[in-house]
């Protein structure tokens, strides 16, 4: 198998990642909904498993997902997400890619789990509540009292971190299996996986 | 805004920026704005900068929009200011918030609207490039803003078809996973073959040769990217020192 | 020069094209090649030895050698032939990589990176060449299919390649654009271009080519000169498999059922989108039930925001559609209205082609569907993915649903563009068919030789209002030709 990426593959990217940043605002929107705010991560994960899997079909080689993530979080940054996320979103794109490519970009269990890993990003779209939260806080309880600010806390408390966590793995899983589904269902069949 | 992410047509503009000083700025302010106070040197410092997006919104002529901004940051920071103190229960709880989030993120958005409806695609192409970013990226990232609206006109399309075939939204809580796959799998398989389309006619206009790619759009800082670099690198050191 | 030598070519799996056989060709500096034959005949692969894209996009086994000058297309990459051969294709929605018009432009000057001056220098003159003043710097998504034909076209001119491609470009524009592209390649022959166009729709050409190449099966199975060609008759050209030179003045129809009395009366159809002037602005029509009308006009005349609106597409939309048994709501018109798109792959959903008739109907069942797809010719496919089947295939599937449903009214949005003269034919029968089963069709389309074969009326669309609806009788028909030529009256 050819390593260097040619112009079909960049191109592949490029389209794939137009629709992924796309699944992700429609589902974005939804967060002005606050109770969806916390299921974003699920929805978002979950609803990018079927461009995703069949992304994975399609290119086959490292770097695909990194730059992806790259074009993702640059889209993020630009678009007033804060810096967190690109920091974050490097990573976890980065570590995807070398999960899939342990796989050879086939490899049913990490396909999945590259997916959940793939996904992290969100984490870092939403860290800037956390981290606004310390700063903003500290500054509410001088002059304010602790009352307040503890019930405040526990809206954003740390504790949410982990369960969005699990419900972005929980989406992932899903997601990623759906993927799959329609994979075989689908595109396989249709001749274009 | 997913028709297009960035801008197509050079759009009036009273100062033209570089996109770069345009990254920076976004990166500075998203960094204060995010884990700033409002205490002490720090809020004088957030002050300036959210003026920054005001005045850049201004520069594109969108009065409306920049009158909406400085409302929206006047009532929040009066909320944080005075509000929060007088109120209690839930009412405060809910005004804390709001005035919370408005004040700290409202500023980086709006500077997100003016960084995607100021900057023509190929100035930002030719910014990336100026960055020594690899084509490895600037292609797939050129193909994104391409399919931004395409996706969209292919999603319409499809809309139009299921809601003719009665596969509307009414089912969606019924079924939602049947409807995302309604919608997904066509919208894949047209994207897909529009890709596969589109990168033959890429190839046979010598895109992925070897030798060094022309860009037509000039880009370059002027006087005023560099008063506004300044600003808010002076801005940040404040920042840091407070 | 291009010289093919012994050329054969099969595709590798997963495309559905046709291959190659023993093809040996010379084509002289400045000449006008037409390659045609039906769907499947192997002349897009013949172009795409030319233009490099075998073998290094497409995957295969090739045998024998593609030169031109004397240079081997299948040792040099392909972005060194990219100097050489320009290509233009069949989609103009796919075939541009820029979102705005004037990258577009500069796209092949800057990837093979000539100075900043001299691409200025080319564009300015593409411009001139092709008059696309009005289109620089705009918006690619907000053009027409045909103007983005033509910017392709001077995009592909601005790098000066001496031979240029074209794969099929007229399928899917209106008869003004195809005059516009006709222009195109005569530009072209000016400057001493040679020009190799793959092509169904024949008449624009008559006048252009200079060796008309007729393939079968991936072999060349014989060849005309321009001479030959003008003096060819509908009838030999019809066994030949290929569409007219000539836009022929009437065609022996079948006869069509006789039209019901009863009509759908519209009145106040007038939509505009966004506040812009009226996109659609018809007072009152009366269209009989069961009859097949044709919708004719250029491009953004508002064929396509009719249909829209009359399928109940737009919610906006206050016009009213009435029958003798009453009012057709918007909702209504949603349930008893089926469009059949252009691009058939946006309206199917299921797994199987029997799925997507089931999928249609209120109560699903089987044997019915496999009455509709045995209708269709279609109950051989009914395990296959829709999405696997040709183009034609998938839009009798389309099709195949409309009847399911039990909708009322079709409309086709046009159904032919790309079609041989073989499967034009086959989807106008299947039009025909679906009026005998008492359904009210509307077809929007740019393709004479199909209205006169399958049409009764005309409704022709200009600036939003319906400046022509006439039976298609002889009168008719000269009205209607009248239409279609009128572009290349005005020059000769």
């Amino acid at each position: 198998m050819e390593k260097k990426m040619n112009v079909k593959d960049l191109i592949n990217i490029g389209l794939f990642t137009a629709i992924y940043v796309i699944v992700t605002f429609a589902f974005g929107m939804t967060g002005y909904i606050p109770i969806f705010m916390v299921l974003l991560p699920f929805l978002i994960s979950f609803g990018a498993g079927i461009p995703f899997m069949l992304f994975l079909t399609k290119v086959k080689k490292f770097g695909m997902v990194s730059i992806m993530g790259a074009l993702l979080t640059l889209v993020m940054f630009g678009t007033g997400h804060g810096w967190p996320v690109l920091v974050i979103g490097l990573i976890t794109s980065l570590l995807s890619d070398l999960i899939l490519s342990s796989g050879k970009y086939r490899s049913r269990a990490k396909t999945v789990a590259g997916f959940c890993v793939f996904n992290g990003w969100v984490i870092g779209n939403m860290l800037p509540l956390y981290i606004m939260r310390d700063s903003y806080f500290e500054s509410l309880r001088s002059g304010y009292g602790d009352e307040y600010a503890a019930i405040l806390m526990s809206l954003l408390s740390l504790w949410m971190v982990p369960v969005l966590i699990v419900l972005l793995i929980a989406g992932g899983i899903l997601g990623a299996m759906l993927g799959r589904k329609v994979l075989k269902k689908h595109f396989e069949r249709a001749g274009i996986a | 805004m997913t028709d297009a992410l960035l801008s197509v047509k050079a759009s009036p503009q009273a100062i033209k920026l570089d996109p770069r000083t345009k990254l920076f700025l976004m990166f500075v302010i998203s960094t204060i704005m995010i884990s700033g106070s409002i205490e002490g040197e720090a809020a004088y410092v957030r002050l300036v900068l959210m003026c920054v997006p005001f005045v850049l919104l201004l520069t594109v002529k969108r009065l409306k929009e920049a009158l909406l901004y400085v409302f929206f940051c006047i009532v929040a920071w009066f909320g944080e200011a005075f509000l929060v103190y007088s109120t209690t229960g839930i009412l405060n709880i809910l005004i804390v918030m709001l005035s919370g989030l408005i004040l700290r993120f409202i500023p980086i958005v709006v500077l997100g609207y003016y960084l995607v409806s100021s900057t023509h695609v190929g100035e930002f192409v030719a910014a990336m490039e100026r960055m020594r970013v690899s084509q490895k990226l600037i292609i797939p990232m050129s193909v994104m803003f391409r399919f931004f609206p395409t996706v969209a006109e292919e999603s319409r399309a499809i809309g139009d078809a299921m809601r003719m075939r009665g596969l509307g939204n009414k089912g969606f809580f019924s079924n939602p996973v049947t409807l995302l796959e309604y919608r997904l799998v066509p919208l894949m398989v047209s994207i897909v073959k529009i890709g596969d389309e589109l990168s033959a006619a890429a190839l046979t206009r010598g895109l992925g040769g070897p030798g060094k790619r022309t860009n037509i759009f000039r880009i370059g800082f002027g006087p005023w990217d560099v008063v506004l670099l300044t600003l808010v690198t002076a801005a940040a050191a404040v920042y840091l020192l407070a | 020069m291009i010289e093919l030598r012994k050329v054969c070519f099969t595709y590798g799996k997963g495309e559905q094209k046709s291959g190659l056989r023993d093809i040996n060709l010379k084509i002289h500096k400045g000449e006008l090649v037409l390659l045609c034959g039906e769907s499947g005949c192997g002349k897009t692969t013949l172009t795409r030895c030319i233009n490099g894209l075998i073998p290094h996009y497409y995957e295969g086994s090739l045998t024998g050698t593609v030169c031109i000058n004397g240079k081997e297309i299948s040792r040099m990459p392909i972005h060194e032939t990219a100097r050489v051969v320009g290509s233009v294709f069949q989609n103009p929605r796919s075939q541009f990589f820029n979102v705005d018009t004037t990258s577009e432009l500069a796209f092949g000057c800057e990837n093979m990176g000539f100075p900043e001056e001299e691409i200025n220098m080319r564009m300015a003159e593409a411009v001139a060449d092709f008059t696309i003043h009005n289109l620089m710097d705009r918006n690619i998504f907000k053009l027409s299919g045909g103007e983005k034909q033509k910017l392709a076209c001077a995009s592909v001119s601005a790098t000066g390649p001496d031979i240029l491609v074209l794969d099929e470009p007229s399928s899917n524009l209106d008869s003004k654009a195809v005059e516009d592209l006709r222009r195109a390649l005569k530009t072209w022959k000016k400057k001493g271009k040679t020009i190799i166009i793959a092509e169904h729709r024949l008449y624009y050409l008559r006048d252009l080519v200079d060796r008309t190449i007729l393939l079968e099966n991936g072999a060349i199975i014989k060849e005309f000169t321009s001479r030959e060609i003008v003096t060819l008759q509908q009838k030999q050209t019809e066994q030949l498999g290929l569409r007219p030179f000539h836009l022929p003045s009437s065609t022996k129809v079948v006869p069509l059922e006789p039209e019901r009395d009863e009509t759908l009366d519209l009145t106040g159809f007038t939509y505009s989108y966004r506040g812009a002037t009226p996109a659609v602005a018809v007072d009152s029509l009366q269209i009989p039930k069961g009859s097949i009308s044709a919708m004719i006009g250029l491009n953004g005349a508002g064929k396509s925001t009719f249909a829209r609106c009359f399928c109940g597409l737009e919610e906006r939309f206050k016009g009213i559609v009435k029958d003798n048994n009453g009012l057709w709501r918007n909702k209504d018109r949603l349930r008893r209205c089926y469009m059949v798109m252009q691009d058939a792959n946006h309206q199917l959903f299921t797994e199987s082609v029997l799925d997507e008739v089931l999928l249609s109907m209120k109560k699903p069942d089987t044997a019915a569907a496999e009455n509709v797809l045995l209708d269709l010719d279609l109950l051989p496919l009914k395990d296959l993915h829709p999405m696997a089947l040709s183009g034609g295939q998938k839009q009798r599937v389309a099709v195949a649903g409309a009847v399911a449903s039990d909708k009322e009214v079709v409309f086709f949005d046009e159904p032919t563009s790309g079609l041989d003269l073989k499967h034009m034919q086959y989807t106008s029968t299947v039009i025909r068919k679906l009026q005998e089963k008492g359904k009210t069709i509307f077809i929007i389309t740019h393709d004479y030789e199909f209205i006169l074969r399958t049409c009764r009326r005309v409704l022709h669309f200009d600036s939003g209002k319906i400046i022509g609806n006439y039976p298609l009788d002889e009168e008719g028909t000269a009205r209607l030709l009248e239409f279609f030529l009128i572009k290349s009256r005005e020059e000769t």
